[in-house]
């Protein structure tokens, strides 16, 4: 098989920020919310105590990195885990469930596709509370008609497989179908899915908080970082360095991994025929 | 093919009414009340609810929605409370800005990612093609809030080549409303390149491998003939399809190009209306913007049917 680039250096970037997360339970160098004024707008210097310098506030950026990395990953993650479920359940309910259900869960889900980029989670993010819960909830209604709608059609192609016919045959009853059957058959194009889903999430979330509606201050997230080092940008430009670094490397890791997956299916796919 | 079309037309009918219950319910459980939203702190009770009588809003609440759907069919769609003017005066005011800077970011994106995806395609894993889709994947990751940032400060301020912010009429000077709208058409043409970069190699790559391909090498046709009058011409569905959604996606994304670059768009007025919980204005422009998605994808949808004659006889032999 040929090397899968994409695959690997995806999974390098990822861990990456998964250790700067791991890091920040336990060795965050300064509590990223002190503020220290008399140290304000330290440049960056990895000899000193402050490795990627302070803001505007003198607050350590390397510990509101660590910090925001768990923001970004709780709403990324959480965002699309919740999207998955209901998007699967919403899935699997409309192609089982034929007419009615069908009819009025697939609408619906092209109704919420319609909805262009960001729009949808700021008008969600308008009716719920904003922060972290808003966000994965405005968030996660962005994924579940994805989900939804790969569920769905690939519950329809699968159908008719000899091994759903079989387990049909036997009497098994169509929720026993689904976990046994379905789920496992799915499983690979929705794990590539799902990578993806994160990687877009990410995006959407620090997007949000650049704009004021995601996570709010004092808190740090990466897009609130950037948004606030803009009125300091022109004299230190530093500031926005590390949190756009950050957010490149999240996004990047989890695109490419869902590419590099991607590449697998499709490899496998074309041995089979 | 008419069926096809008619098809078509009834499933955006049908989206669109999904779309316009969503916003109006969803914005609706808002919480607090609108009346003392717009009235403010001051407001006696008798005022807030002479005030909510008079918006409709204690009507039950599928009344409500069918007056409002009504109205927004009449393309009334009510006065916003934070500017104090109707919202389609806001909306035909805005839109000149976001309408020109999604064609410019458009033109710039079809243009960078037909150039170097065929290069990529006809050049299969050679540097060019690693080049171009390492460039590719960098440029969907990098926050659009981002190179906007450097932007400014690189080619604004220090250069001084283009103005920081603000947004300059046609009317006023061509040179000008180019300059004004140049830069945050990149930043939304580097999100959007690679998408449309990725598509149109991979159907570029299938139509290489197509029969008639073999035929017109073998006819000895040159290579430009060969790879733009054959190779591109099966190739061009599925990316015309991508390009429609991403224009009209566009509509509703440039929310955050908006904000950087304070242009006076719909992006800006969605924020806006978002960030003062502006009911009114938003319900009117997730309605504008999401029509204009459908709209523009059932058009897209259409001329693809026109170019590709395989679609088109597929659909006869319904």
């Amino acid at each position: 098989m040929r090397k899968n680039v994409s695959l690997i250096i995806g999974i390098v970037l990822v861990l990456i920020i998964i250790a700067v997360w791991m890091l920040s339970f336990v060795l965050m160098p300064y509590n990223p919310n002190e503020m220290n004024i008399p140290n304000k707008f330290l440049k960056p210097d990895f000899s000193s105590e402050h490795i990627l310098g302070t803001d505007n506030f003198g607050r350590d950026i390397l510990s509101r990195i660590m910090y925001g990395s768990r923001n970004v990953l709780l709403v990324g993650i959480g965002s699309v885990t919740l999207g998955t479920v209901i998007g699967i359940f919403l899935g699997a309910v409309a192609s089982m469930f034929k007419r009615f259900a069908n009819t009025i869960i697939m609408r619906i889900m092209d109704g919420l596709m319609a909805f262009p980029g960001i729009l949808l989670a700021m008008m969600l993010v308008t009716v719920v509370e904003r922060g972290i819960q808003g966000s994965i909830i405005a968030i996660s209604i962005f994924m579940v008609p994805v989900f939804a709608r790969l569920v769905y059609s690939m519950i329809l192609d699968t159908e008719d497989l000899l091994f759903i016919k079989a387990a049909k045959s036997y009497g098994s009853s169509k929720i026993q179908i689904f976990f046994r059957h379905y789920i496992p058959a799915m499983l690979p194009k929705l794990i590539t899915q799902f990578s993806s889903a994160i990687g877009s999430a990410v995006m959407i979330e620090t997007s949000l908080s650049f704009l004021g509606l995601g996570i709010q201050p004092p808190f740090a997230s990466w897009g609130l970082m950037l948004s606030e080092s803009r009125q300091f940008f022109l004299i230190y430009p530093y500031l926005a360095v590390a949190p756009g670094i950050a957010i490149i490397i999240t996004v990047l890791g989890f695109n490419l991994i869902g590419d590099g997956l991607n590449d697998i299916l499709i490899s496998r796919r074309s041995q089979n025929e | 093919m008419l069926s096809y079309i008619l098809h078509r037309f009834k499933s955006s009918i049908v989206v669109l009414f999904v779309v316009s219950i969503i916003t109006f319910f969803v914005l609706m459980i808002i919480p607090g009340n609108p009346a003392q939203l717009i009235l403010g702190t001051d407001a006696t009770p008798e005022m807030i609810e002479d005030l909510h009588a008079a918006m409709g809003l204690d009507k039950p609440l599928y009344q409500q929605y069918l007056g409002w759907l009504l109205n927004l069919l009449k393309l009334n769609m009510g006065k916003s409370y934070v500017y104090g003017e109707s919202v389609r005066t806001l909306i035909t005011k805005s839109l000149p800005v976001t309408i020109s800077i999604s064609i410019f970011a458009m033109a710039m994106a079809v243009f960078i990612a037909f150039f170097f995806g065929m290069i990529s395609a006809i050049k299969r894993n050679s540097i060019i093609d690693y080049f171009s889709r390492s460039i590719m994947q960098l440029g969907a990751a990098i926050p659009s809030f981002w190179i906007g940032m450097v932007f400014i400060v690189y080619f604004g301020v220090r250069l001084k080549i283009f103005p920081v912010s603000g947004f300059v009429p046609i009317e006023q000077s061509f040179v000008r409303f180019i300059k004004s709208i140049f830069l945050p058409s990149v930043v939304l043409a580097i999100g959007e390149v690679g998408t449309l970069l990725r598509i149109i190699r991979s159907s570029m790559l299938d139509s290489l491998k197509q029969d008639y391909m073999d035929m017109a090498k073998v006819k000895g046709l040159s290579a430009g003939k060969i790879y733009i009058k054959y190779a591109l011409r099966g190739a061009l569905t599925a990316p015309l399809t991508i390009i429609g959604m991403q224009f009209a996606k566009l509509a509703g994304g440039t929310v955050v190009v908006e904000t950087i670059f304070a242009l006076p768009g719909l992006g800006r007025l969605v924020l806006t209306a978002v960030e003062h919980r502006d009911i009114v204005l938003l319900q009117g422009l997730v309605m504008f913007i999401t029509s204009t998605v459908i709209f523009i994808t059932l058009i897209v949808d259409i001329l693809v049917m026109f170019l590709n004659p395989r679609i088109k006889s597929f659909h006869q032999g319904e």
